[in-house]
């Protein structure tokens, strides 16, 4: 008996696995989103080492140097730029300020945004009505005198920038996830989770936010680019980064008003805005797959 | 639906109060004015403007006043522009937004659709790598990137189609402008057609269909483009809106006298009637188009109910 | 869930093992998507233009149609002479009106409205005699009342104009302004339908460079009654200069027509002239070499390389009467009291390597503030034509003097207002150069243009951009701002041999001695410097070879009444 029960033994039970790990490793079967990984890894990995090992900085002028053009011999390999600084060096200072404020700022706003259009469309009925108002209303308000009241109130803060910019972009992804909660909070899971005494916010974050997080994460790598651009323009206002240190957003719109004599000091900045806005859309489209539910 | 509706339209009104009263406040908060210049003014001469203005009078005085205003339909002169009105700008800038903003969405909507709805359903093909891939140009390239190289192609070169400006409002003047504006919404568009459908695609009721033999066509058009909508309407709301008050980098770089670029100017040159006055515009049209948005979703999804 | 197994690839596809990375058709897709920016990048790399101007063949002939297409850098705030504050309206109503003079083709001051003038010995008071001919563009005559009213409407009170103290040298304009006299108090009186006299409360030796303004324009009454405010609009407005308004939309397009009874209209060629707001310079350059515009507002400094290989000589710069500077405040550390450490970082700036390299070649080097000015003698100090190796050690002595050292490097804010990308790296480089030339640490900040106003008013920021155009082509309007007590000496300068010099200065009639004396006025500032002058600003313009009739002159005003257009083919 001994033996046969030693036989049937049954090993200890496996280790579960969270819904964050298994869809990671079914992420790994994605070939696009494991290649943007790299890619984008690579460009995050570049941003940090190479300012520290170019023989180059991001401020000092070389008068003889103007505007060359990028070249495989000698030492700039992008070139330089209108002060004859090494371009590699700026665009890998700006990948590392608009990387970071791109995906801080998309985070916060994700986050927000989610939790504000969920309970909207959860509760329903005046509580709903009431909030989305409130986001109507801050879709109106005008911005400009807002970064400028900002920018005036709290002086000149990196931290800011995460304020003014989470300040505008949380509205779209609240309008979304609100419409996409209107149609689920009515499907059977959602009456099962209440039958089985979940209480609401427990089903808001447990049920709907991982049934919601395809639209989600879609939509929010879409906000990348415009949250990297909008930073520039911030800059105008006197928020975010002071010269001389740039974001890629200031290097595109630098290039692009001088798309005609140097076209490469555009394309350069361009090029890896676009790379990055790729692979995080690749990403986004592979964690959209993993993570929905009904793929299992 | 009918009393959702009226109560939405009634809880208008006290939503633009506060959008005009908050805007308002920001404006003047914000330091400096609108006859500030490099050239210092004499504190005399200063007074006489204000005084013109009723920029000497409390804050809460200027606001009723304005107030008052605008229930008669007036919404002020413009400070920056001491000729005219800020109805006579809204009334010329406006109809040029609207026209250039519904041909830029119209000919997003009518490209990134199909290339969203396609690739959701050849997913991972080549008819969704490449499509999408292209038309995620749309946000990786800036505008004001993509427009001066149109100009660059099209006027410049090729001298097909004017470089700029308004004229009379003929369709040549339109499609650069258009054109570049439309460029991003297809990306948005196509995107989110794409993922939505793809979870429309994979839902119970989908595969019900298919069980029952409904054909492929039908399947799409009359299953999974309702519920499929949805993200995408939501998003059009405010979109839609934006894109028809204008946009300030596209009438900048083709020289169009529209209202985006008024109002940025507006802004930071504080014209306070001029910014209120299109806060104003926008706020109504936000709150009548994400109404058309919400009611749209009962259509969409049946079980949407108000 | 078999039949999903042999469904046809209308429906997505699950994903199962076997299914994954296999598609040939996605490769090359990504290959094809990645190739495209490789292939721009690697064009890009060399140097050529895009796009070649077309050539144009110029006969000798006038064109058939005298039709003149221009630009402007923004939308002009106002066409009422009396409300008119910036360049760009002035350009318009330069057109639209005529004062008692006039500008000539290369900038004289000349008679316009006022055939000719007589001042009393004691220069107070100023008599004008009017032209006979001189009308309305609806055929009445210009009265010495048009000029009396409008110069009463420019101090009115009510009026609210912003440019009333321009008027300061006519007798009780400031208390006009000030609402302590009424308007009729001014001190400008007619004599009779053609002649003016003007009292003074001093000898005003720029009088007549001032009156060429737009705000001392003659203003049509009956139309100002009739209309009130909208009486500039296209069919209300009454103008008395070579053209008349006949239609205006905002941000788009100003059209004028020729003034049939304008007293010179025979001389008049060119007959209409189209003005277009075109404020992103790359566009309005586009729009140049569309063939769109005759004559642009600016030159961007990017471009200027390759705009002047492809259109040779319609490139024109001519010096302007301006002066990019910076200010001090000297009532705050770290310039207070320090004179030493203001002129080390004034000599260590290579300033022609900033106006060579950073700016293109566009400017002129300034070591003292005032731009260069026929017959007016500049003051440039001893040390702006020494060696830059003797320069800089000049510099990094007068550094060390004021208590600075590479362990102690000064750190200072340089606060400038937001502009586009071309002022953002002239700032760059300045920082950049006190960096490499003296190891002081001059961190740069924008702030949107009108809380700097604000703050600058405030007298907030210690280190500040000050640039300045004249009024007029006179030292005066430059030393006035240094004047102890005057409204814009924000760095609180105050030296009493200066202001004498600048008062005595002023009321003299001699032009040969009043700019020696401003000559010893500007020395001073240079020993004191209480701003570091950077360049003289030079303008910029794009203009087809078939626009005749301009010349380029100081303050930068070209009226379209001398122009005419020749004929010309595109090939």
């Amino acid at each position: 008996m001994a033996a046969t029960t030693e036989a049937l033994n049954i090993s200890a039970a496996p280790a579960g696995r969270s819904l964050w790990q298994d869809a990671f490793s079914r992420l790994l079967y994605n070939r696009t989103a494991v290649a943007s990984g790299v890619v984008l890894g690579v460009i995050v990995l570049a941003s940090i080492v190479v300012p520290w090992i170019s023989p180059y900085n991001y401020y000092t002028p070389e008068w003889a140097l103007l505007n060359t053009s990028p070249t495989l011999h000698g030492g700039h390999i992008f070139g330089t730029d209108d002060l004859g600084r090494d371009l590699l060096v700026r665009v890998m200072w700006g990948c590392r300020v608009s990387l970071l404020i791109g995906m801080v700022a998309s985070i916060v706003s994700v986050v927000i945004g989610v939790l504000w259009g969920a309970a909207a469309g959860f509760v329903g009925g005046r509580v709903d009505a009431f909030m989305m108002r409130i986001v109507d209303i801050l879709y109106s308000v005008p911005f400009i005198p807002f970064v400028i009241v900002l920018v005036v109130m709290f002086g000149r803060n990196l931290f800011l920038i995460f304020v003014a910019i989470g300040a505008v972009s949380w509205l779209d992804i609240a309008r979304i996830v609100r419409g996409q909660t209107l149609s689920l909070r009515n499907k059977e899971f959602i009456e099962a989770a209440r039958a089985s005494g979940v209480r609401g916010p427990a089903i808001v974050t447990r049920h709907l936010v991982p049934n919601l997080m395809g639209i989600v994460i879609i939509y929010a790598t879409l906000t990348v680019p415009s949250v990297i651009l909008f930073e520039a323009f911030l800059s105008f206002l006197g928020l975010g980064v002071q010269a001389p240190m740039t974001s890629l957003g200031v290097l595109v719109s630098d290039g692009a008003s001088e798309l005609q004599s140097y076209p490469y000091l555009l394309f350069i900045p361009a090029l890896f805005l676009a790379s990055i806005v790729y692979c995080l859309n690749y990403i986004g489209d592979g964690l959209r797959d993993v993570l929905d539910p009904k793929e299992r | 639906m009918l009393r959702y509706t009226i109560s939405r339209l009634l809880g208008a009104i006290p939503t633009i109060l506060v959008i005009i009263t908050l805007a308002f406040l920001l404006l003047h908060a914000a330091p400096g004015g609108p006859f500030d210049s490099q050239k210092k003014i004499p504190p005399e001469i200063k007074q006489n403007i204000e005084r013109k203005y009723h920029l000497d009078e409390p804050l809460y005085k200027q606001y009723l006043r304005y107030l008052v205003g605008i229930l008669r339909g007036d919404f002020g002169p413009s400070y920056q522009y001491r000729d005219t009105t800020v109805n006579e700008i809204i009334r010329q800038g406006f109809p040029i937004d609207i026209v250039i903003g519904g041909c830029a969405l119209v000919g997003a909507l009518l490209i990134g659709l199909p290339i969203g709805i396609m690739a959701a359903l050849r997913r991972d093909t080549g008819w969704d790598h490449l499509p999408m891939g292209l038309s995620m140009i749309g946000i990786s390239v800036p505008v004001f990137v993509v427009a001066p190289i149109l100009i660059l192609v099209f006027a410049v070169n090729f001298h097909w189609l004017p470089a700029g400006g308004w004229g009379t409002g003929s369709l040549k003047n339109v499609i650069l402008p258009a054109a570049a504006l439309a460029a991003p919404y297809i990306a948005y568009v196509a995107r989110l057609m794409r993922g939505s459908m793809v979870e429309v695609l994979n839902s119970p009721f989908i595969l019900m269909a298919r069980a029952k033999g409904v054909p492929r066509y039908l399947l799409i058009l009359r299953h999974a483009m309702k519920p499929a909508l949805m993200p995408l309407v939501s998003f059009l709301g405010p979109a839609v809106v934006g894109v028809i008050t204008g946009s300030i980098v596209i009438e900048t770089i083709f020289g169009l006298p529209g209202i985006g670029r008024a109002f940025v100017d507006g802004a930071l040159n504080r014209d306070y009637t001029l910014v209120l006055g299109v806060t104003i515009l926008y706020g109504v049209l936000i709150v009548v188009f994400n109404l058309l948005a919400d009611l749209s979703y009962s259509v969409l999804d049946p079980r949407v109910r108000y | 869930m078999r039949f999903w197994n042999g469904a046809s690839k209308a429906l997505p596809k699950r994903m199962r093992e076997q299914d994954r990375g296999r598609d040939p058709q996605r490769r090359w897709c990504f290959a094809a998507l990645f190739a495209i920016p490789v292939c721009l990048v690697a064009c890009s790399s060399q140097q050529q233009p895009f796009v070649s101007a077309r050539a144009i063949q110029v006969s000798s002939d006038l064109a058939s149609e005298q039709v003149l297409n221009r630009h402007l850098g923004a939308d002009p705030r106002t066409l009422d002479p009396t409300l008119a504050t910036d360049v760009v309206s002035q350009r318009v109503l330069d057109d639209l009106f005529e004062g008692l003079v006039t500008l000539s083709e290369d900038g004289q001051t000349v008679p316009g409205v006022a055939l000719n003038w007589d001042t009393s010995s004691d220069g107070k008071t100023w008599t004008f005699h009017l032209r006979k001919d001189a009308r309305w563009s609806n055929g009445k005559p210009v009265t010495a009342d048009d000029f009396v009213y409008a110069w009463r409407r420019e101090v009115d009170p009510a009026t609210g104009s912003e440019y009333a103290q321009a008027l300061t040298p006519i007798e009780n304009a400031m208390d006009v302004a000030a609402g302590k006299a009424p308007p009729a108090r001014l001190g400008v009186e007619s004599a009779g339908p053609g002649t003016l006299i003007v009292h003074l409360h001093a000898p005003t030796p720029y009088l007549l460079a001032l009156l060429t303004n737009a705000y001392l324009d003659p203003i049509y009454e009956p139309a100002v009654k009739q209309w009130g405010d909208g009486w500039t609009q296209p069919g209300h407005m009454v103008s008395n200069g070579a053209y008349q308004l006949s239609g205006r939309v905002i941000n788009s397009r100003i059209t004028l027509e020729k003034n049939p009874y304008y007293w010179d209209a025979n001389r008049v060629r060119v007959t209409q002239v189209n003005y277009y707001p075109v404020t992103d310079i790359n566009g309005a350059t586009d729009q140049y070499l569309a063939g769109n515009l005759d004559f642009t507002d600016s030159v961007s400094t990017s471009d200027k390389d390759r705009l002047q290989q492809t259109l040779g000589s319609q490139v024109v710069f001519a010096p302007y009467f301006g002066t990019a500077m910076f200010g001090y405040n000297l009532e705050k550390p770290p310039f207070q009291g320090n004179p030493k450490l203001r002129l080390a970082l004034n000599i260590a700036l290579d300033r022609d390597i900033l106006v060579k390299y950073v700016n293109r070649g566009i400017g002129i080097p300034a070591y003292n503030i005032m731009p260069p000015l026929t017959g007016y003698d500049p003051a440039v100090p001893d040390w702006a034509n020494i060696s830059p190796d003797a320069r800089h050690a000049l510099a990094r002595k007068l550094y060390q003097e004021a208590g600075y050292s590479d362990l102690h490097p000064l750190e200072v804010v340089l606060t400038y207002p937001s502009g586009g990308a071309e002022v953002r790296r002239f700032m760059e480089a300045l920082s950049a150069m006190w960096q490499m030339n003296l190891g002081a640490k001059v961190q740069i900040y924008n702030v949107e243009w009108k809380v700097f106003l604000q703050d600058v008013q405030l007298k907030e920021p210690v280190f500040y951009w000050a640039a300045w155009i004249g009024d007029f082509p006179d030292p005066f309007t430059f030393m006035q701002l240094f004047q102890t007590g005057f409204g814009m000496n924000y760095g609180d300068y105050h030296n009493p041999q200066f202001d004498a010099l600048v008062d005595q200065a002023s009321s003299i009639n001699d032009a040969a001695t009043r700019f020696k004396l401003f000559h010893q006025a500007d020395a001073i500032l240079n020993e004191d410097a209480p701003l570091l002058p950077a360049y003289f600003y030079e303008s910029g313009h794009l203009i087809k070879p078939y626009v005749k009739g301009w010349q380029s002159n100081i303050t930068d005003r070209n009226l379209s009444r001398y122009m005419y257009i020749l004929a010309h083919q595109e090939s």
